[in-house]
């Protein structure tokens, strides 16, 4: 009869809230060109939300805003207007709206653009992050940890398989902060990653060895284009890591209630 | 096990206001009915008139499919009236208080088969409860086990030990006779460690003190399954120990101890009243002024309205109108429009199903009306009360608890085709 939080747009607001210090310092180093960016990318999002509001009577959400966001940093700064435009186009649309919006989702809509830009314009350099955008990933990666809106195991295994093999001495140095900040922005969304115990593991597990096996086998490669292919990758995995949890949980449950 | 309650998976709810457990006085209401239960259908047969005089505990209605359970007289009093919908549904059968007679059941060493007359025709019976599906078990269901609800977590609930103080030895005869029930394990759910006495053969759960865990249906769900062929029955510990003391005196138990929370009272209580009591007896004189709604059960679970629902301990007073909805023309237009909203998994929506259900998984399977993918994740075990916590923490439109149960009811139909 009572009424708690954790509604969509509540889950949307507060993402959204955890990621401000990855954006503010973005935006700080960025200057000017990033805020028009930002807005245009914002725009094109808002656009989209309200067509799917009007034509198919659906509501908007806030994470259209996070898209928007995720897409303006780390899409490739030298494209046109038309490729962006293009690209969130399909990003929204293909991969969230007609789907039926924000939680029905299976892939991250960012992404989505991200990878249509990455793999349909080549010729465009991928960016080139601030580091202090990659510290920022800490706090942000925290607040959505403790507030529960982004699966924490996710973050924290591939955290540790970052760590063990940096620690195992293989080059993994110079990926790591694109790794951070995909992982922050793009993996450990709680929509299109696993849901399940077991498969946020594995799904952290998972992002954090392509990463390794990115950084050391693809030459030639930017460290975002080897995590926006990871993150691609996992998202694709993600249903399949949530049956496998589910199946061990029966097959335990199984073996003890028969 | 001794750390199981600082790990337990459970939400910490807004603290609820509760009556200090000293004296209970004993409220009884000038009116109590017997109603039907929510989604509960209860075809029945009176067996008295309107404007009978009839005792606490007397049989008042049969059912007629099953006709050896009766439902009996929640205290002494005058029949006012008996409402009954087409097809002889139960509404309620409605009393008013007077005199103060009480029905004396013959009461001697019993073998399986005389228990489950007496509890049947002594209106015990209803105090069982049966998973899958959540019905009263028909007479001769034998269940594949039995659990004992000594803990409560649901927020403003009163404490079921309190409830036991002074008849422990009622309970262990009422646990006793459980046994006679079922071949199967009887489980006794505690909410700490106590020193009830307890027959041999009856297994001990510490749970968890955060709400979910203290729901039948979460330690169900763990412990021991429900299915179709194998049905769980559950029970409140009072009622045990009401068996217990019914074996012994042949008395119908005429109270149960009821705790009266909510913002919107001056002062919480907690009472023993009759079953089925009226709610405005039982908040009469401690309500704000102002618009309230009155709820039988918790916050949480509970439903608007008039008299105490069958198994319910608790009762809500919410401040504030009811129904009437001002919001934007707009903002109702997108909500009715359009499909529902999705559930975000999060943590707090795993730690309301009790961290060890695929909390989105199930709720996937729910919405989407699929019963087979719905069992598998051990929906059988399952209850509308055992969503409502994942209903409030998510603000689910509509209700994952109304879903869970639309897909009861056609697993249950589906069953019952031959």
């Amino acid at each position: 009869m009572t009424r708690g939080l954790w509604d969509r747009e509540m889950v949307a607001l507060v993402l959204l809230a955890a990621v401000m210090p990855m954006a503010l310092a973005w935006l700080w180093y960025g200057g000017s060109a990033a805020l028009v960016r930002l807005l245009l990318t914002l725009l094109l999002s808002g656009f989209w939300h309200l067509v799917f509001m009007l034509v198919r009577a659906q509501p908007p959400s806030f994470a259209g805003a996070l898209t928007a966001l995720a897409v303006a940093m780390l899409a490739p700064p030298d494209l046109s207007l038309f490729q962006l435009v293009l690209g969130i186009s399909f990003g929204s649309v293909m991969a969230e709206l007609v789907m039926g919006g924000w939680g029905r989702n299976v892939l991250n809509p960012a992404t989505v653009t991200l990878a249509f830009l990455g793999f349909g314009f080549p010729a465009a350099p991928w960016a080139d992050l601030p580091l202090p955008v990659a510290w920022a990933a800490i706090p942000a990666a925290l607040i959505a940890m403790v507030a529960g809106v982004i699966p924490a195991r996710t973050v924290l295994a591939a955290t540790l398989v970052g760590g063990l093999a940096h620690w195992a001495g293989l080059p993994v140095g110079p990926v790591l902060p694109a790794a951070g900040i995909v992982l922050v922005l793009l993996v450990a969304d709680p929509v299109a990653s696993a849901s399940t115990r077991l498969g946020g593991w594995l799904n952290g597990v998972l992002y954090g060895a392509l990463m390794v096996l990115f950084a050391v086998q693809w030459q030639l490669a930017a460290p975002l284009q080897m995590a926006v292919s990871a993150a691609l990758l996992i998202s694709l995995v993600a249903p399949l890591l949530d049956e496998i949890a589910i199946a061990t949980w029966l097959a335990r449950r199984k073996r003890r209630h028969g | 096990m001794m750390f199981d309650r600082f790990f337990s998976a459970g939400l910490r709810l807004p603290a609820v206001a509760m009556a200090a457990p000293g004296k209970c006085p004993v409220v009884l209401t000038e009116e109590a009915a017997i109603t039907a239960d929510r989604n509960e259908e209860l075809r029945v047969e009176p067996l008295v008139d309107e404007e009978a005089l009839v005792a606490q505990g007397q049989p008042l209605l049969r059912l007629r499919a099953d006709p050896t359970i009766a439902l009996v007289s929640p205290m002494a009093g005058r029949v006012a009236r008996i409402e009954l919908a087409p097809g002889r549904r139960l509404l309620r059968l409605v009393l008013f208080r007077e005199g103060d007679d009480r029905h004396e059941y013959a009461h001697a060493p019993l073998d399986e088969t005389a228990l489950r007359a007496l509890m049947q025709g002594a209106g015990l019976w209803r105090n069982l409860r049966s998973r899958p599906f959540g019905r009263m078990p028909a007479s001769g269901e034998r269940p594949a086990a039995i659990f004992v609800m000594a803990t409560d977590t649901r927020p403003g609930a009163p404490d079921p030990q309190l409830a036991l103080t002074g008849g422990e030895d009622d309970f262990a005869a009422g646990l006793e006779a459980l046994q006679k029930l079922t071949a199967g394990q009887i489980w006794l759910c505690e909410g700490k460690v106590s020193d009830l006495p307890v027959p041999v053969g009856v297994r001990r759960i510490l749970c968890g003190a955060l709400h979910p865990q203290g729901l039948p249906g979460i330690q169900i769900h763990r412990h021991h399954p429900a299915r179709i062929d194998a049905p769980v029955w559950d029970i409140h510990a009072e009622d045990v120990a009401g068996l217990g003391s019914f074996l012994a005196t042949g008395l119908v138990p005429d109270t149960r101890l009821v705790s009266v929370t909510g913002a919107g009272l001056r002062e919480p209580r907690l009472l023993r009243c009759q079953p089925g009591a009226d709610l405005r007896g039982l908040v009469h004189g401690v309500l704000r002024p102002g618009p309230h709604r009155l709820l039988s059960g918790a916050a949480l679970d509970g439903q608007q309205a008039h008299w105490l629902a069958p198994r319910d301990r608790q009762v809500t007073v919410l401040p504030g109108a009811t129904g009437a909805d001002h919001r934007h023309w707009f903002g109702a237009a997108l909500r009715r429009a359009a499909r529902p909203m999705p559930v975000i998994p999060t943590a707090a929506l795993e730690q309301a199903l009790g961290g060890d259900i695929p909390a989105h998984a199930l709720i996937r399977a729910l919405g989407s009306g699929d019963p087979e993918s719905a069992i598998r994740l051990g929906a059988l075990s399952l209850l509308e009360e055992d969503l409502a916590l994942a209903d409030y923490v998510t603000g689910a439109v509509p209700r994952v608890s109304g879903q869970l149960r639309t897909v009861l009811d056609l697993i249950a139909t589906e069953e019952a085709a031959p």
